[in-house]
C-alpha cells in the first residue's frame, strides 16, 4: 500500500521536493496527491509534512513531522559488511557510496555515508542489508 | 505481498519508437522462473522461425534473476537472451556487475526489443518514465567512454547502462554487451543484434522496491551462508601454483572436488587463481588446442601466475549481492599502456591470450583484455580467431600478403595485439577475423575448417574435454554450445546435488582417471542434472561460483520458496530447470538447427588423440555421449530433438 495525502495537506510542496521518486504533484496551496504506482513507501513525505494528518502511512496511519537533523542515519558495521553493494543499490538517493579498501593489506571497498545531506532516513539499506551490518541510528539532540 | 519478481516485461518496437507494458501471470513465472527462462519463454513463442538474426524480428531481451535484489546472496547476475547470429539458434549471455536489480528497480523482470532503429539510439527508462533517444554522439565510442557520457547525461545517481562498443556497431558476431565499465555478456554474438538494431545503450535509473515473500527467512539463509563464505581456508603462495597442477596431472587417480577450497581461491586471486594449475594439468588447452602443458611449461606459464594479476589489483570489487569478490581492479603496467586501469582480466582471457596463441608476455594480456572490454568483443573468441589464423599462417593458408605484412607466428605479442586491433577495427585480415574462427574457415576454405576450433560456430573457451570429458559433452549438446559455465565432471561434483536430490547418483570419492573416459548412463545423468541446476539458476540470476559452494550450503530451493511464497521440493526445482532446457532446446528445432551440428572439431575430441603431454593418447567418445545424454533428458537419442511426450509432460505443447 502506497502512502496517501489527506484533504489536510496545505500545499506547501515540501514533500514533492523531497520524494526520491517524484511520485508527488500538486500545485502550491492546493491538496496534493501521490501517485501510487511510483511510491515506494519510504516515507519522506511524512516526516517533512509540517500538517499533522496530511500524510497517511501505508497502514493508514497519519505521519509525524520529524526535523530533517534529527531523522535516523546508516551505521556501517564494516565488520559484519560482506561488501556486496546491497546497500548501495537499494539507496532511492545513492547516498552510499563504496570506498578505496580499508587498508592494512584489505582492499575490499566498503559503503559509507557519502552524501549525509541527502539521506532520507528511509532505512531501505538497512531493511536489505541480509546480515544487518547497518543499523539506522537517530542523531542525539 | 511481494513475490520476489516484478510481474511485468517492457515490450519496445525500437523501429516505430513504441513501448507496451505487458503483466505476466503468476503461473509462467512458476514454470520458466525469470532470467532466461522468462526469456525462453517469450522468445520461444514470438520470434518467427525465418527471422534473421539481424533483422528487424530478432528479439533481444534484457532479464534479471528472480532472487535478485530479494535479499539472497550471488544472485546479480542479468541475462541477455536472443537468437544467435553464430548458431543461428538460440542465445543467451550473462554477466554480473550491478545491472541486473537495475532492471528490476525500474519494474520489469525483462526489457525486450524489437524492430530495428533507422538511427543510433539509446533507450532510457527511469521511474514510470521510458524514452528513445538520440545515440549520434555515442556511435563509436567505446563502451567505458560510453557508459561515463551517458551517466553523466542522464544526471542521477545509481543509473546502470549495459552498452555495446564498436564491435556490436559493426556487427562482429563475437561481440558482447558491456555493464559497469568493462564486464561483458560475451557469449553467442548478441552484441552484434544489439548493432543491427542500431541500440547503443539500455540506460536504467529506476527506484522501484523489490519484495520477498518473507525477508526475515531470506536474511536467515544469507547470514548463514555468508558465514560459510567468509571462512578462509589456508592456501599455498601463488608460485606454488605450477607444481601443484603439475602433481595433479601426474597422479594416476583423483578425488570428489568441494568447491569450498575454490571460493577461498577465488576470495584471495580470484578466476585467475586457476590459470596456471589448469595449464599444467591438463585443462587449459595449448597452441590452438593442438599443444600440451609441455609446450608451455612451468617456466613459461608462470606469465600467467595469479600472483602477476593480484600484485597489480588496486582494488577487489563484488558484484551486487556477492559476499565473495572475485572481481578487481588492476594497473596497466609496462609496454602496452594506453589505459589507467582495466578490470582484473578472467580466467578465460588470460588463457585464450597466453597459451592458447603462445604468448607469454603478461603485460599484453592486461592489455588485450581492456581493449576488448572497451571494444565490446569477446575474449575467448577472438583468442579462438587468433589462433585460427596462425596455425592457418603456419601451414601457409594465411601469408603475409594476407595478413597485412603481419608476422603471424606462434606467440609474436605484436602481431598478436595488432591483429586483435584490426578485428576491432574490422580492418584487412581482422575483418575476415571479426566473425569468430568457423566463419573465417568457410571464407577462407582450402579445409582451414580443421584449425576453427568450435562448436556450431562458437568458439571453444579453456577447459579441455580430454581432461575432463564433460566439457567435450556440455560443448556439444547445450542448445548453446561451445560453453564452459553449464557443466562438467568436475561441476557436478562441486554441485553436490546428491546432497539435496536423492535420486542423483553420488560419485566415488576416488577414482581412477581412466574411468572419466568411459561414456555410461549414469554420467549422462550426471550431465543432465548440471544443464536442469544451470537452467535453474541462471533463471534465478545465481551466479556459478555460488553454485560451486555447493546445493548442502547454498540455499537456492529454500531462497526461492521465501521469496516467492511457492513450497516446492528440490526435484520441483530441478524440472523447472528441464523446462528451459528442452524449451532452449525446442527453440533450435524451430529454427531449423540440427543438435548435431554442434560436435565440436576433431582435434577437441583427441582425433588423434595428442602424443605428448597430461592429455597424451585421451580421446572422447562423444556420439555415444551425446546419445546418452539425449535419452537422459527424453529427448530423441538419435536426432536430439525433444519428443513430443517429454514436451507434454513438461506442459511444452502448447
Amino acid at each position: 500500500m502506497p502512502y496517501t495525502i489527506t484533504n489536510a495537506c496545505s500545499g506547501c510542496t515540501a514533500c514533492v521536493r523531497k520524494c526520491p521518486v517524484g511520485a508527488i504533484t500538486g500545485e502550491r496551496k492546493k491538496v496534493h496527491k501521490i501517485d501510487p504506482d511510483l511510491c515506494i513507501e519510504c516515507g519522506v513525505c511524512g516526516r517533512i509534512c509540517p500538517v499533522s494528518g496530511a500524510i497517511l502511512d501505508q497502514l493508514g496511519k497519519p505521519c509525524t513531522f520529524v526535523k530533517p537533523a534529527l531523522w535516523s542515519k546508516p551505521v556501517i558495521n564494516i565488520n559484519d559488511c560482506m561488501s556486496c553493494n546491497i546497500c548501495i543499490d537499494a539507496c532511492p538517493v545513492g547516498c552510499i557510496s563504496l570506498s578505496k579498501g580499508a587498508g592494512a593489506g584489505d582492499n575490499h571497498g566498503y559503503p559509507y555515508l557519502s552524501d549525509e545531506k541527502a539521506c532520507i532516513g528511509c532505512s531501505f539499506c538497512a531493511i536489505e542489508c541480509p546480515v544487518d551490518a547497518i543499523t539506522m541510528t537517530a542523531p542525539k539532540g | 505481498m511481494g513475490k520476489g519478481y516484478m510481474g511485468k516485461i517492457l515490450f519496445v518496437d525500437i523501429g516505430k519508437g513504441t513501448f507496451k507494458e505487458e503483466t505476466i501471470p503468476d503461473e509462467v513465472y512458476e514454470k520458466y522462473l525469470s532470467g532466461q527462462g522468462l526469456g525462453a519463454y517469450i522468445l520461444y513463442n514470438r520470434i518467427p522461425k525465418d527471422a534473421d538474426p539481424l533483422g528487424p524480428d530478432n528479439i533481444l531481451g534484457f532479464v534479471s534473476g528472480l532472487l535478485t535484489g530479494t535479499g539472497s546472496l550471488f544472485t546479480g547476475r542479468w541475462m541477455v537472451v536472443g537468437k544467435s547470429p553464430i548458431t543461428g539458434g538460440w542465445g543467451d549471455s550473462n554477466c554480473g556487475g550491478t545491472l541486473s536489480p537495475a532492471i528490476k528497480r525500474c519494474g520489469y523482470d525483462g526489457i525486450f526489443i524489437t524492430g530495428i532503429s533507422e538511427k543510433p539510439v539509446y533507450l532510457f527508462i527511469d521511474n514510470g518514465k521510458t524514452e528513445i533517444r538520440d545515440a549520434a554522439h555515442l556511435w563509436g565510442k567505446d563502451t567505458v567512454e560510453t557508459e561515463e557520457i551517458l551517466i553523466k547525461e542522464v544526471g542521477k545517481k545509481n543509473t546502470r547502462v549495459a552498452c555495446i562498443g564498436p564491435a556490436g556497431e559493426r556487427l562482429s558476431l563475437i561481440a558482447g554487451i558491456a555493464n559497469d565499465k568493462g564486464r561483458i555478456a560475451a557469449r553467442s554474438g548478441l552484441g552484434a543484434v544489439m548493432g543491427s538494431k542500431k541500440l547503443k545503450a539500455i540506460v536504467l535509473s529506476g527506484t522501484k522496491r523489490i519484495t520477498p515473500r518473507n525477508r526475515d527467512e531470506m536474511k536467515r539463509l544469507s547470514s548463514k551462508l555468508n558465514k560459510i563464505v567468509q571462512l578462509k581456508l589456508p592456501l599455498p603462495p601463488g608460485p606454488i601454483a605450477a607444481y601443484v597442477g603439475t602433481l595433479i596431472g601426474k597422479m594416476p587417480t583423483q578425488m570428489v572436488q568441494d568447491g569450498i577450497l575454490y571460493k577461498s581461491m577465488l576470495q584471495k586471486w580470484g578466476t585467475v587463481s586457476m590459470n596456471q594449475i589448469s595449464i599444467e594439468m591438463g585443462d587449459s588447452p595449448i597452441k590452438n588446442w593442438k599443444g600440451s602443458n609441455e609446450d608451455f611449461g612451468p617456466k613459461i606459464s608462470k606469465s600467467t601466475n595469479p600472483d602477476v594479476f593480484k600484485e597489480r589489483e588496486m582494488v577487489k570489487y563484488h558484484c551486487y549481492s556477492c559476499p565473495l569478490g572475485c572481481g578487481g581492479i588492476c594497473t596497466m603496467p609496462g609496454k602496452y599502456n594506453g589505459y589507467e586501469e582495466t578490470h582484473k582480466p578472467e580466467y578465460e582471457t588470460v588463457l585464450v591470450f597466453g597459451g592458447l596463441v603462445m604468448n607469454k608476455e603478461a603485460d599484453s594480456i592486461f592489455y588485450l583484455n581492456e581493449l576488448m572490454n572497451r571494444a565490446g568483443m569477446d575474449t575467448i573468441s577472438a583468442g579462438g580467431s587468433i589462433a585460427f589464423a596462425i596455425e592457418c599462417f603456419e601451414n601457409g593458408i594465411l601469408t603475409k600478403k594476407d595478413t597485412d605484412g603481419l608476422d603471424l607466428s606462434w606467440g609474436n605479442t605484436d602481431a598478436i595485439v595488432t591483429l586483435a586491433k584490426k578485428m576491432i577495427e574490422r580492418e584487412g585480415i581482422g575483418d575476415l577475423l571479426a566473425d569468430g574462427p568457423k566463419i573465417a574457415a568457410e571464407k577462407i576454405g582450402k579445409d582451414s575448417i580443421k584449425y576453427a576450433i568450435q562448436a556450431g560456430g562458437q568458439a571453444l573457451p579453456m577447459h579441455d574435454g580430454r581432461n575432463d570429458p564433460g566439457f567435450a559433452l556440455h560443448y556439444s549438446v547445450e542448445p548453446t554450445p561451445g560453453r564452459h559455465t553449464i557443466g562438467a565432471q568436475l561441476y557436478y561434483e562441486m554441485y553436490q546435488l546428491w546432497k539435496k536430490i536423492k535420486s542423483l547418483p553420488r560419485p566415488k570419492f576416488i577414482y581412477h582417471k581412466d574411468t572419466k573416459y568411459v561414456a555410461d548412463e549414469e554420467k549422462a545423468i550426471m550431465a543432465a542434472a548440471c544443464s536442469k541446476y544451470n537452467q535453474l539458476f541462471n533463471g534465478a540470476g545465481l551466479c556459478l561460483f555460488g553454485a560451486f559452494i555447493g546445493a548442502s550450503r547454498l540455499p537456492i530451493f529454500e531462497w526461492l520458496n521465501a521469496a516467492t511464497g511457492w513450497e516446492k521440493s528440490p526435484e520441483e526445482y530441478m524440472e523447472i530447470g528441464e523446462r528451459i532446457q528442452t524449451l532452449r532446446q525446442a527453440f533450435n528445432i524451430k529454427h531449423g538447427v540440427d543438435p548435431k551440428s554442434f560436435k565440436p572439431s576433431e582435434r577437441v575430441l583427441g582425433r588423434p588423440p595428442l602424443d605428448r603431454g597430461v592429455n597424451k593418447g585421451r580421446s572422447v567418445d562423444i556420439e555415444k555421449m551425446m546419445a546418452d545424454y539425449w535419452q537422459a533428458f527424453g529427448w530423441d537419442s538419435e536426432t536430439g530433438k525433444p519428443t513430443k511426450d517429454t514436451m507434454e509432460r513438461l506442459g511444452l505443447n502448447q
